[in-house]
């Protein structure tokens, strides 16, 4: 197998804003190798997280290519996009995007429960990732009973249940306060070091980024060389 | 996404509002209680019909007499017999294999009083026909039932049934020492001629509630004896013949043949099938009229789950799009809200259900305490919820509430899911 996990080639994003066009992004050449932790770093508007949400199948490149794993991800197939966010990707979110009625156990375990995997193997796979994030007197707490940093433990864990290729964290920390945020942050990088797992994070942070194997800065749509 | 995960996951959204959920049934429970309380008492009155037809027999042929057309000439007289009903066809039909019983009827004379004399009291009184046929007049009444003694025996002479309402009236109390005894039945006639039919009174019956019945039963050959004496004639079965015959065949098949024979011979024939067939047809109607009211309840009704759905999609926006995210297909969020709407209308319509059935056994309980009240003799079960009517009732407020979501699902299903995340 290909050791690169993700290749853009020409990637671009164009929007429409009322009467006029915005160009988000600008033909992006990226290659992300397997076990790999890169940090897209930019000014804001830049497009980091477009690139994010095009490689994590969330939005349709308007040009481009993005592979995955050797394949090519195809936009137009709306089947394609969801089986590539169900196996190939785990998504990690500023704003934590939990399930506030669910307990942590079952926002770990609901991307399973639509990929048809049995309950007992679900909750199976859902606590040990949890204990993994350090989180085992947590199982049955609800979102608003869990701090900042427990929530972000819990999406991370949620992003890792179905063994994703590739993991993707859009600020992962720009909702908590710098001592969490450097914790959150430690634990991305034992699981990038431990488990060899590929990380693609977004930040404005330098003391974020400081935590990759590489940077990637964007400005105006296009990589900084 | 397994069954039984689909299944938590709608009920628990459901959970999560229950009085909105409550209030979005309300309307699928009144369609369903509408169409549940008007269809069962379709079928309850149906079934009342058909149980009372039964009973006697829907192998009951009906035959009547055919008289001359009335003309200019013939307007003030009775009019003419032209095919008649003879002791020899009565005879004829008996000794055939497919014939239950052929029994003839006698009515009385236009204008005929007869007297009833027991002992030494005399009251003027209706003659009728054997009780079975009476009761046949009225499906809903109890049939009147032989209290004292026994019923006529069919084709004999000399034998009379009085009812106890009459042996009452004429200062009876004590049924059992009258049974056996002599009776007379006295025809006056206008002039003063009077003319005794002694009679031995067989039993006494009891006609319940029922008022216009007759206070004695008579068979025919005496119903004829009484008549032919009235009219002057002698002759009158030979000339006239009998009123009309009641026939039972051993099947509706060999009714059908019987039927065909009679016609052949010029005969106005009549069967319970044809009037239950008619009966059916009338009340078919009135039970598609009743359900259409409640049918547009249930329109009403599917607005209201279309409407309560397109609220939750719009409050669930960002959860479709965490959902999304984290791999579920549209078709995975088209059938979550699909479900769950179906599930507002099942639960509208359970409970239209088991209020459309209390409903009806407190509206039958109504009508027979006023049917008491007023003195009507009918009895039975007017409201009747069956099996199938549940079922279909069920699935037809589920099919509501599942086509009332179609819309609402679909929009959940196309949202895009990065517009979703970043919504609220």
């Amino acid at each position: 197998m290909d050791d690169v996990v993700v290749r853009t080639v020409g990637l671009a994003r164009r929007y429409k804003m009322g009467d006029t066009f915005v160009d988000a992004l600008q033909g992006v050449d990226l290659e992300i190798a397997r076990g790999e932790f890169v940090a897209l770093v930019g000014p804001s508007g830049s497009g980091k997280s477009t690139v994010l949400n095009l490689i994590g199948g969330l939005d349709r490149p308007t040009e481009g290519e993005i592979w995955i794993d050797g394949k090519e991800l195809s936009a137009d197939d709306e089947k394609a996009l969801t089986r590539h966010r169900r196996q190939h990707v785990g998504f990690v979110f500023q704003g934590f995007n939990l399930l506030p009625r669910l307990t942590a156990e079952e926002n770990v375990a609901l991307p399973l429960m639509f990929g048809g995997v049995p309950e007992k193997e679900r909750q199976t796979r859902a606590r040990a990732l949890l204990e993994r994030v350090g989180l085992t007197e947590r199982l049955t707490h609800r979102p608003t009973q869990l701090s900042g940093g427990e929530q972000q433990r819990v999406a991370i864990a949620r992003a890792l249940v179905g063994h994703p290729a590739l993991l993707l964290a859009d600020e992962p920390t720009g909702n908590l306060d710098t001592t969490t945020g450097v914790e959150i942050m430690h634990l991305l990088k034992e699981l990038n070091q431990e488990q060899g797992l590929t990380l693609l994070v977004v930040t404005h942070d330098p003391e974020v980024a400081a935590f990759a194997d590489r940077v990637v800065r964007l400005r105006d749509g296009q990589v900084d060389a | 996404m397994k069954l039984k995960d689909l299944a938590k996951t709608v009920l628990s959204n459901l959970g999560r509002h229950k009085v909105r959920t409550a209030l979005s049934a309300v309307g699928v429970t009144v369609g369903i209680l509408t169409i549940v309380t008007m269809v069962s008492l379709g079928i309850g009155v149906q079934r009342e019909v058909v149980q009372a037809f039964q009973s006697v027999g829907l192998e009951t042929i009906e035959v009547r007499p055919v008289t001359e057309e009335r003309t200019v000439f013939n307007q003030f007289a009775d009019p003419q017999r032209t095919v008649i009903i003879t002791p020899e066809l009565v005879e004829e039909l008996r000794a055939r294999d497919d014939v239950v019983y052929a029994r003839p009827h006698i009515v009385p004379g236009r204008g005929m009083r007869v007297y009833l004399a027991v002992g030494s009291e005399t009251m003027e009184v209706r003659v009728g026909e054997p009780v079975w046929w009476d009761w046949m007049d009225d499906p809903f009444a109890e049939p009147p039932e032989i209290v004292v003694g026994e019923d006529l025996a069919a084709d004999t002479q000399g034998q009379i049934v009085i009812s106890s309402r009459t042996l009452k009236e004429l200062g009876y109390d004590e049924f059992e020492t009258l049974v056996g005894q002599e009776v007379a039945l006295v025809l006056v006639t206008p002039r003063g001629d009077r003319q005794e039919f002694p009679l031995r009174l067989v039993g006494v019956v009891d006609t319940h509630t029922g008022t216009n019945y007759p206070g004695a039963y008579l068979n025919a050959a005496d119903a004829a004896a009484l008549k032919a004496w009235w009219y002057n004639d002698p002759d009158l079965l030979e000339n006239d013949g009998y009123d009309s015959l009641s026939i039972k065949a051993t099947s509706l098949n060999d009714a059908v043949q019987i039927v065909d024979l009679l016609e052949a011979r010029g005969f106005r024939v009549e069967t319970l099938k044809t009037t239950l067939d008619i009966a059916n047809r009338a009340l078919s109607i009135v039970q598609t009229m009743l359900g259409s009211i409640g049918g547009l309840a249930l329109f009403v009704a599917a607005i209201g789950i279309a409407n309560t759905m397109i609220m939750s999609v719009y409050e669930r926006t960002r959860e479709i799009g965490i959902l999304k995210a984290v791999g579920a297909s549209p078709g995975n969020i088209h059938l979550l809200f699909v479900v769950e709407a179906a599930l507002i209308g099942l639960l509208g319509g359970i409970v239209g259900v088991i209020g459309g059935w209390l409903l009806g056994i407190g509206l039958n309980a109504g009508i027979l305490a006023y049917f008491d009240y007023m003195d009507v003799p009918m009895r039975g079960t007017f409201f009747f919820v069956t099996g199938w009517l549940v079922a279909l009732a069920l699935g037809f407020a589920m099919v509501v509430g599942l086509l009332a979501g179609l819309y609402p699902a679909a929009r959940a299903a196309r949202l895009d899911p990065l517009e979703a995340l970043r919504h609220g």
